[in-house]
């Protein structure tokens, strides 16, 4: 059973002089628990393409099915549930609640969820094990290094186990040691909850962690590369 | 989740939501003092109009308040009062005799009315023995012999029976009770000099003292220089049950103070006895029965029983006697009402820049709440929770000085005495003591709720116009 399915998924800006092409006749599936990059130039379209998967963004043109579900025929009210309940975002500049704790801030989406506060103690305490931050449960996003609030993300995108997770540029803002420690946390945690990641990145470090390398360019699949 | 984050969002930016928060707290300090002020003066008011002016009801004679005329007597009043007496409502009843007339000194004279009185029942009813002015003499008691009058100070000070008197005694006791000596020692060269009225007293208090020392101590001085001559005499004229002119020496008894100048510089107080003795008008009549309930809020039933236990005569309550008093009762609330939304609408435009700059400051914050699956709703809850803690810090701190300040200033009450004659002109007290009930707060901390709501809209309606997409792509 595929999680995702994008077919012939078009995206057109319309902007004032020119037509953007930034995503161009898309078609492509995954598998639960795969670990895939998009990859590609400045420009070539990740982003945009992500937005759409996420259902941030309304495609032109196409179909992006999720788990049967066609995003692009839901309401946005409901697209934010779809959203909640399906999907874990992580962003380039981290995006955490800067006046709540590390705790807090992946309690988050399960509050959201309406989750009792049992369950949802035993879920963040795990998580906060896994990506080694246990001991800054009440730290403030201030007063951690962008590694450190990179993986508070992490966890917080995990928190409700959703269908997947939702990269961009992960990575961009990090230093080589943060960057390999949160890539081994997330291919683990790929492994053990067999979660599924996109990344989108120009990172040849994550590149070389990834199962699967999507190349886009000028809004199109040019390559698309699964490694044993 | 979403109150905590509110709450945690207000401490963000300290300073400007400070700015914020001092700036309501001020605005409902200044609002609920002003209130207590106004609420304070009115009450003084309603107290001395019901307590010491007119009493609760009246009883006349269906022709007596329109013709003023002297014949048109309650011909039982004593058994009338009798009978209301025994009302299980009512608390002191009284009757007297009221004449129109004259009253004259050496110098002056004056239109007054004269108010004939059973001395011990008018003390229930009216407690006019409360009203005395401390050292001027006394109430009028039985004991005392010929005719006895208890006058108005406004009176006594229009008709020259007060007069200020500077001696060297009086000099002297200024500095003891703080007057500096340079300006006490400007007196010096007046000692021994007689004024014959305030005027002329001011008037030269005015030439020797620069202004500040006349606005900061003329009020004592001519508090301590006033003199009042013990058992004065006047001239009281009038004219008989039979139209003829008519009249009588009075001894003046004592001064009553009150804070309204018109009643204080007209009605004059005499035993019933003299009065009825002087008009030819017999015994157990009268022009006007008083009445003075238990509780002010059965007024108007017992209005009611009364017009239908004494058909034929005029029965009025202190609503309808003072309409004034009554509106004024009513529509206090409104204003204050009114007056703290005219404030707190002038905060809310506060509140709505403030909070506009959170949401443009939060663009990317929005954006990534949205994108993470917080609804609408839930934003729109938490961007008014911000707004209404906002609101409700400075609320909360307002309130709290309002009633520190209130109730320190409602032991001494405030003094505005410069003003005296303004205030007392309109019937008002210039030694106020501010007084605000609780229901006023409630209604304060539901108006305060309410602006940080709507104040909070119009920002919260642009937070949700955000596209999650573009928010995020933003720096
Ligand atoms: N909101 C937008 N309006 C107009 N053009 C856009 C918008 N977002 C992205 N684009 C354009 O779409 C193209 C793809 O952008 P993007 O998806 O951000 O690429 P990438 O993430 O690979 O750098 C670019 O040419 C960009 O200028
Ligand atoms: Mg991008």
């Amino acid at each position: 059973m595929k999680v995702l399915e994008l077919k012939n998924v078009h995206k057109v800006y319309n902007t004032t002089q020119v037509e953007v092409h930034a995503v161009n006749s898309v078609t492509l599936d995954f598998d639960q628990g795969e670990f895939a990059a998009i990859v590609g130039p400045s420009g070539s379209g990740k982003t945009t393409l992500l937005n759409m998967i996420g259902g941030l963004d309304k495609p032109s043109q196409g179909q992006i099915l999720v788990n049967g579900t066609d995003l692009t025929r839901l309401k946005s009210s409901e697209l934010i549930d779809f959203r909640l309940y399906n999907i874990g975002f992580v962003f380039q500049s981290y995006n955490l609640i800067p006046v709540l704790t590390a705790k807090e801030n992946v309690e988050f989406i399960m509050n959201l969820q309406k989750w009792p506060r049992e369950k949802r103690d035993r879920r963040t305490r795990e998580l906060l094990e896994a990506v080694g931050l246990a001991d800054r449960m009440n730290s403030r996003p201030a007063q951690m290094s962008g590694g450190q609030q990179q993986r508070v993300a992490v966890a917080r995108a995990l928190a409700s186990k959703p269908k997947f997770i939702l990269a961009d540029e992960p990575t961009a803002n990090l230093d080589t040691r943060s960057t390999e420690n949160l890539l081994d946390i997330m291919e683990t945690l790929n492994k053990n909850e067999n979660m599924t990641f996109i990344f989108a990145t120009h990172d040849p470090r994550v590149m070389k962690k990834a199962h699967r390398v999507i190349t886009l360019e000028d809004g199109k699949v040019i390559e698309d590369r699964k490694k044993q | 989740m979403i109150t905590k984050t509110a709450w945690k969002n207000v401490w963000r930016n300290k300073v400007r939501s400070f700015v914020v928060i001092a700036s309501v707290a001020v605005g409902i300090f200044a609002g609920t003092f002003s209130v207590a002020v106004m609420e304070g003066a009115i009450a003084q008011r309603l107290d001395d109009a019901l307590n010491h002016e007119v009493a609760h009801i009246q009883i006349t004679h269906a022709g007596f308040r329109a013709n003023n005329d002297l014949t048109c007597l309650l011909e039982d009043a004593g058994e009338m009062a009798e009978k209301i007496r025994s009302l299980e409502e009512v608390e002191a009843v009284s009757y007297r005799l009221v004449v129109t007339g004259m009253a004259n000194t050496a110098s002056k004279s004056s239109g007054i009315i004269i108010n004939g009185i059973d001395a011990e029942r008018e003390k229930q009813v009216l407690g006019l023995d409360k009203i005395l002015k401390k050292g001027s003499g006394s109430y009028l008691e039985k004991e005392a012999s010929g005719n006895r009058a208890y006058i108005g100070e406004d009176l006594a000070k229009n008709l020259n029976i007060i007069r200020f008197t500077l001696t060297d005694a009086i000099v002297d006791s200024l500095m003891a009770k703080g007057v500096p000596a340079e300006t006490a020692e400007k007196l010096q060269p007046l000692a021994g000099s007689r004024f014959r009225n305030e005027k002329s007293f001011r008037k030269k208090m005015e030439s020797v003292f620069t202004r500040e020392e006349q606005k900061k101590y003329g009020p004592l001085i001519s508090e301590i220089s006033r003199s009042f001559r013990k058992n004065a005499r006047l001239a009281l004229t009038f004219v008989d049950y039979h139209n003829y002119h008519t009249g009588g020496m009075f001894r003046i008894n004592g001064l009553y103070d009150l804070t309204n100048n018109m009643f204080e510089s007209t009605q004059v107080f005499v035993h019933y006895d003299d009065l009825a003795r002087l008009t030819g008008i017999p015994p157990g009549q009268g022009h006007l029965i008083m009445v003075r309930l238990i509780d002010v809020d059965q007024t108007e039933p017992v209005t009611s029983q009364l017009k239908e236990l004494f058909p034929g005569t005029e029965v009025m309550n202190w609503k309808q006697i003072q309409p004034d008093l009554a509106m004024m009762e009513g529509m206090a609330r409104m204003m204050y009402g009114f007056f703290m939304v005219i404030i707190l609408a002038a905060l809310a435009f506060g509140i709505v820049n403030t909070m506009l700059m959170v949401v443009l400051e939060r663009t990317k914050e929005l954006g990534m709440l949205a994108a993470i699956g917080m609804n609408k709703k839930r934003v729109f809850r938490m961007i008014l929770t911000e707004s209404v803690f906002l609101s409700g810090v400075g609320g909360v701190f307002g309130m709290i000085i309002s009633k520190i300040v209130i109730s320190l200033t409602a032991r001494q009450g405030i003094n505005l005495s410069g003003y005296k004659e303004g205030f007392e002109a309109m019937g008002f007290t210039s030694h106020i003591y501010p007084h605000i009930g609780n229901d006023f707060f409630i209604l304060v901390t539901i108006l305060i709720i309410l602006t940080g709501i709507l104040a909070a809209i119009y920002p919260a309606l642009k937070a949700l116009k955000l596209d999650p997409a573009d928010a995020l792509r933003t720096e």
